[in-house]
């Protein structure tokens, strides 16, 4: 029960990685971190999950790399990114001072690269967590393959595993026959948490030029658009698993929230959502906490996974 | 970036036509639901706006003889640069083109400045009969520099005229964006490395060196300068 003048505890946590509000901003949709800045109070979200990052530099796909579509995004950046080395030198010290958690993210093409790309990243003391991006559409050769084959999920989470002590959140993709599957094998590889789900893959075709829209041609779909989709994904994974989930996939309300919640995650990113509203995650966070006064609870663990039935508690 | 009432969840980029004040004009033209919705406002109605954003012509690098170049909905950007060169003193000749007449707006206010006009239409109702860019071919020469705004493929021909004229351009391109901050590397155009505006990136990418980057035209743009573009 909550006392007169106190607030329900929306704090949660994802493995060892503690989170005082349970909002992040989701990978690719906050940059390197410095972009949002002028206009979010970092303090009142629960943490950042930075741009992903690989071994080398990448220039990313040609434009044009956005479409609006129905409802959502289609996008096809391709992770343009700096490199390693590079971010290390030039992008990681700006995040010391950060009043939130702060995720790197680590993508790759090889178990190798995650290996090298985790220990490296990992080290250093401004990043609280991993999120293990084995889930992007957008890139060529073996992107997304590693979230589509239980073997390569596992190797590459094994590897990320063997390399820090840190909090290690592996991004799962909606691309899958059995996501429940998948989360079972990298449950079993030592990941720390899942985050459910990337993007949906997807495309448009321009009608006057007869060709498609994207300079990929494919993409990733994201936005209200595939909310049930990524509700879905997380159903059934929190019935699979016994680690923590990230919910994400559409979210722009606390109400949008709530329904991951309810299913089984213990957090929630918001990543399209920022962009017509940065501040969303904190209104996000203020309507969870709303939402738990209205029904006299004092904390968010306490609604986690009860609308699902096949929900494993203990977590 | 505008996000209408009804919260469409993807907001609109627009740039700033006039300022004085507290006052703030922006200038649409209708093409979907979003900038329908915006166009039906009423007076009084609240619009969430996040700006501004980017970067703006370099009116000091312009000289004293300025050709503006403007295509359809393109000219919102031009006004104010008119009045500040005129205001210095500067030779300002606004050339400008559309579907149609009714389509070329507030042709008066740039007359009433002193900016010289050169119009033209698609389908010859007024001003020249064709591109806008086929007068700049043909008139531009002597012009200390172009600043330009209007649709991807005319800013393409004001570059590829530009240059044969041997006169400097800054172009002001257009992209579909998502955050408008920076954050998510959507509206990104190919930029030649050596550019001051070019985002620092290291030489080797994918194991192979490339004159270019991608530079964002959210934020390192809108506006960038026609000879080091490389798209």
């Amino acid at each position: 029960m909550v006392t007169a003048g106190s607030q329900p505890d929306i704090s949660t946590s994802l493995g060892a990685l503690r989170l005082d509000a349970p909002t992040l901003m989701a990978s690719g949709c906050y940059g390197s971190g410095e972009e949002y800045a002028p206009f979010v109070d970092l303090a009142r979200i629960g943490g950042v999950v930075l741009k992903s990052v690989t071994r080398l530099p990448r220039l990313g796909n040609d434009a044009p790399r956005l479409v609006p579509v129905a409802s959502g995004l289609l996008n096809a950046i391709g992770l343009q990114n700096p490199g390693i080395d590079a971010y290390l030198a030039h992008d990681v010290a700006k995040f010391a001072d950060r009043p939130c958690a702060v995720v790197g993210s680590v993508a790759g093409f090889s178990v190798d690269d995650f290996a090298y790309v985790t220990e490296r990243l990992a080290a250093r003391d401004e990043i609280d967590a991993i999120e293990l991006n084995i889930s992007c559409p957008n890139v060529a050769h073996e992107g997304e393959t590693f979230a589509c084959d239980p073997t390569l999920a596992g190797a590459a989470t094994r590897a990320a595993r063997a390399v820090t002590r840190k909090p290690l959140i592996v991004k799962l993709s909606p691309n899958v026959t059995d996501i429940a599957d998948i989360a079972r094998v990298v449950e079993a590889a030592g990941a720390d948490a899942l985050a459910v789900v990337n993007t949906v893959r997807g495309m448009s075709i321009d009608i006057e030029r007869a060709a498609p829209r994207l300079g990929n041609v494919t993409g990733g779909l994201s936005g209200a658009a595939i909310r049930p989709i990524a509700v879905l994904a997380v159903w059934e994974v929190a019935r699979a698993v016994r680690i923590p989930i990230l919910g994400q996939g559409g979210i722009e309300t606390a109400r949008d929230a709530l329904e991951f919640i309810l299913a089984g995650a213990s957090a929630v990113s918001i990543g399209t959502g920022n962009f017509t509203d940065p501040r969303a995650p904190i209104a996000v966070a203020d309507g969870i906490r709303a939402y738990l006064a209205a029904r006299k609870l004092s904390s968010l663990a306490q609604i986690v996974g009860t609308a699902n039935p096949g929900f494993v508690r203990g977590r | 970036m505008v996000v209408p009432p009804s919260g469409e969840r993807v907001a609109t980029a627009l740039g700033v036509y006039e300022s004085e004040g507290d006052r703030l004009s922006l200038m649409l033209v209708v093409v979907g639901p979003r900038t329908r919705e915006l166009a039906l406002l009423q007076a009084g109605a609240g619009l969430t706006l996040l700006g501004p954003l980017g970067n703006g012509f370099d009116l000091t690098a312009l000289g004293d003889d300025v050709a503006l170049v403007a295509g359809g909905v393109g000219v919102a950007p031009m006004l104010l640069p008119a009045r500040d060169l005129r205001a210095r003193g500067a030779r300002v000749k606004l050339y400008y083109g559309a579907r149609n007449a009714a389509a070329l707006v507030d042709v008066d206010l740039f007359a009433a400045l002193g900016v010289e006009l050169a119009l033209a239409t698609d389908d010859g109702s007024r001003g020249h009969h064709g591109y806008v860019t086929d007068l700049l071919e043909r008139n531009g020469r002597g012009h200390d520099a172009i600043a330009a705004c209007g649709p991807s493929p005319m800013l393409r021909t004001v570059g590829n005229v530009a240059r044969s004229l041997g006169v400097r351009a800054q172009l002001s391109l257009e992209e579909t964006f998502a955050c408008g901050v920076g954050a998510c590397w959507g509206c990104v155009v190919p930029l030649d490395r050596a550019s001051t505006q070019a985002p620092a990136f290291p030489a080797a990418a994918d194991g192979e060196v490339r004159a270019y980057v991608h530079a964002r035209i959210c934020k390192e743009g809108p506006v960038f300068w026609a000879h080091e573009l490389r798209w």
